[in-house]
């Protein structure tokens, strides 16, 4: 049988209607790992087929504990640390009948926009082996476009799940702050952190949604909202009314441009209404970011102390130690209201900005990313690369809201161009549901299947 | 935020602070990245804020309690309390 590109809903039913046993399925997926790991570095750990747990197989970003399984946070810190717990997200896909195929790369501690911070090596986009899958959780973005797992768990600080899949034509969901429990996902930036999906499909997406989202009493973050059954949300016919923001398209790469006109245009063709609105530029929310993002990092990683578990602070590789540093200095006394203070007095400008803009649109449509995927070694030139590669996706985080990407379309490099869509806070199903109609009518151009012709059995 | 360079005691002084041991080499470097970094997000003091109060949640949760006697079973471990640590005497 071939399972080559088959999405988690196509595996289900296989494995429901026994075509299939869920151990043929992981060892296809092993095979395909040992055939091409080594090239592309996107798995720092795979894990053994287990008998009693059955199951999808599912990769899961190295970012999350999971119990008895290697846990690093790419970071050599924590090389030979085993989780003695499961995170909230891993439990609830394990109780949901999935099993963890391994844990994938990224920056380490999540620190970057291109996976190159790791201290086990970069991970190669599978589109382009010379450039960069993104990040941080480029590991998972690249297992996915090249099918060494038909899905992927990520999280996004502000950016490290939308811009890995769009420099790897996938689509990559954040849920809003809240939506997703943070118990057991190593902590980054605290009032940030959004674990989510990065799927070959909008239904796999809103399917792994379903399951990971709710209420959680380990992490008083989380809210007590409702989760609805995304994947019949996102079957409904509705219209929508979509912003456009200019300040979203400026300086953006002319390719990149385009092609997210020419979505616009489908969306127009559809039926959908566009309006064109005015937010805060983004530049602002650079720097905001940089600020709580960093501050928010240096206590986090104060924990890593090499006492009670892992290895000592000189274990820290130097874009840990750069945020640490710049996290201090903005906390420390004499600075703390000039830096964070203010970064969050600017937060709530932000948030009140989006608020006064959802009364009049439902969406908000914009590039992901300024450009397509980098060549590896790119980000050395910037003090704070990770920082200026998100700027479009950090406004959204900043304020908690939910937005996923998906691909529109290729640059002539070849590579993979994506589209975000930004709902309004607890309506994933409103952009899920719009990335379906799009995918219903592009089909995302055949992109989420490169891995049909460049990675085959 | 007036002064942005960095001087090597201040540099000393965080690194102090955030328990972090660093060479010579590391300390220059540092000095020039967050002078560099500080320089850029200069550009906040652009948006006006006196009358404006900060966030520290996005979502607004309020006295979100565990309640006592609730059943915690996903302690760290569930073979001891207590953590293994290396000698230390």
């Amino acid at each position: 049988m071939n399972l080559l590109g088959k999405s988690i809903l196509e595996l289900k039913t296989l494995l429901e209607t026994k075509e299939i046993s869920s151990k043929e399925i992981f060892e296809y997926f092993l095979k395909r790992i040992k055939k091409y790991n080594k090239k592309l570095n996107s798995y720092l750990t795979v894990c053994d087929y287990n008998d009693k747990l059955k199951g999808i197989p599912i990769a899961i970003k190295d970012a999350f504990c999971t119990k008895g399984i290697r846990t690093t946070a790419a970071s050599k810190v924590l090389d030979n640390f085993i989780s003695p717990y499961e995170s909230t997200v891993t439990s609830k896909l394990i109780n949901s009948n999935f099993q963890i195929l391994g844990k994938t790369n990224l920056d380490a501690w999540c620190h970057g926009s291109s996976t190159e911070t790791s201290d086990y090596g970069p991970t190669r986009n599978p589109w382009d082996l010379l450039r960069a899958p993104g990040g941080s959780s480029g590991g998972s973005a690249a297992a996915v476009s090249a099918y060494l797992s038909p899905a992927a768990i990520g999280s996004e600080t502000a950016g490290s799940i939308r811009l890995p899949a769009a420099w790897t034509g996938l689509v990559g969901l954040k849920p809003t702050y809240g939506r997703v429990s943070r118990y057991g996902v190593i902590a980054m930036g605290s009032s940030l952190d959004s674990p989510g999906p990065l799927t070959l499909t909008t239904e796999d997406s809103a399917y792994i949604l379903k399951i990971i989202a709710g209420k959680d009493p380990y992490d008083a973050t989380t809210v007590d909202k409702k989760v609805p059954n995304y994947l019949t949300e996102i079957k409904k016919n509705k219209k929508y009314i979509i912003g456009l923001a200019e300040e979203y398209f400026d300086g953006i790469d002319e390719q990149v441009k385009n092609k997210v006109n020419q979505a616009i245009e489908i969306y127009k063709k559809i039926g959908h209404q566009i309006k064109k609105i005015k937010l805060i530029h983004p530049k602002y929310a650079i720097s905001d970011y940089t600020i709580i993002q960093r501050s928010e990092v240096s206590s986090n990683l104060s924990r890593y102390d090499g006492i009670r578990y892992g290895n000592g602070r000189e274990f820290f590789a130097d874009e840990a130690k750069k945020r640490i540093m710049l996290g201090t200095y903005s906390l420390s006394y004499g600075y703390y209201d000039a830096f964070y203070k203010k970064a969050q007095k600017v937060r709530t400008l932000i948030i009140e900005d989006f608020k006064r803009v959802f009364k009049d649109v439902d969406v908000i449509i914009a590039p992901s990313t300024p450009i397509t995927a980098l060549k590896l070694g790119e980000f050395t030139k910037y003090p704070f690369f990770g920082e200026l590669m998100d700027v479009l996706l950090e406004p959204s985080s900043m304020a908690g809201l939910t937005a996923l990407s998906f691909p529109v379309g290729l640059d002539n490099h070849h590579l993979p161009v994506g589209l975000q869509i930004i709902g309004r806070w607890f309506e994933e199903e409103n952009i899920l549901n719009l990335a379906y109609q799009f995918e219903r009518e592009t089909n995302f151009f055949n992109i989420t299947r490169i891995a049909l012709k460049k990675y085959s059995d | 935020m007036t002064k942005t360079k960095l001087s090597k005691e201040e540099i000393l002084h965080l690194s102090k602070l955030a328990n972090l041991n660093l060479s010579n080499e590391e300390i220059k470097k540092i000095q020039r990245q967050l002078t560099e970094t500080l320089d850029y997000i200069k550009n906040l003091k652009e948006l006006k804020t006196d009358k404006v109060d900060p966030t520290h949640h996005t979502v607004n949760s309020i006295n979100v309690f565990f309640e006592d006697g609730q059943n915690n079973s996903r302690g760290l471990s569930n073979i001891s309390t207590y953590f293994k640590v290396k000698r230390i005497l």
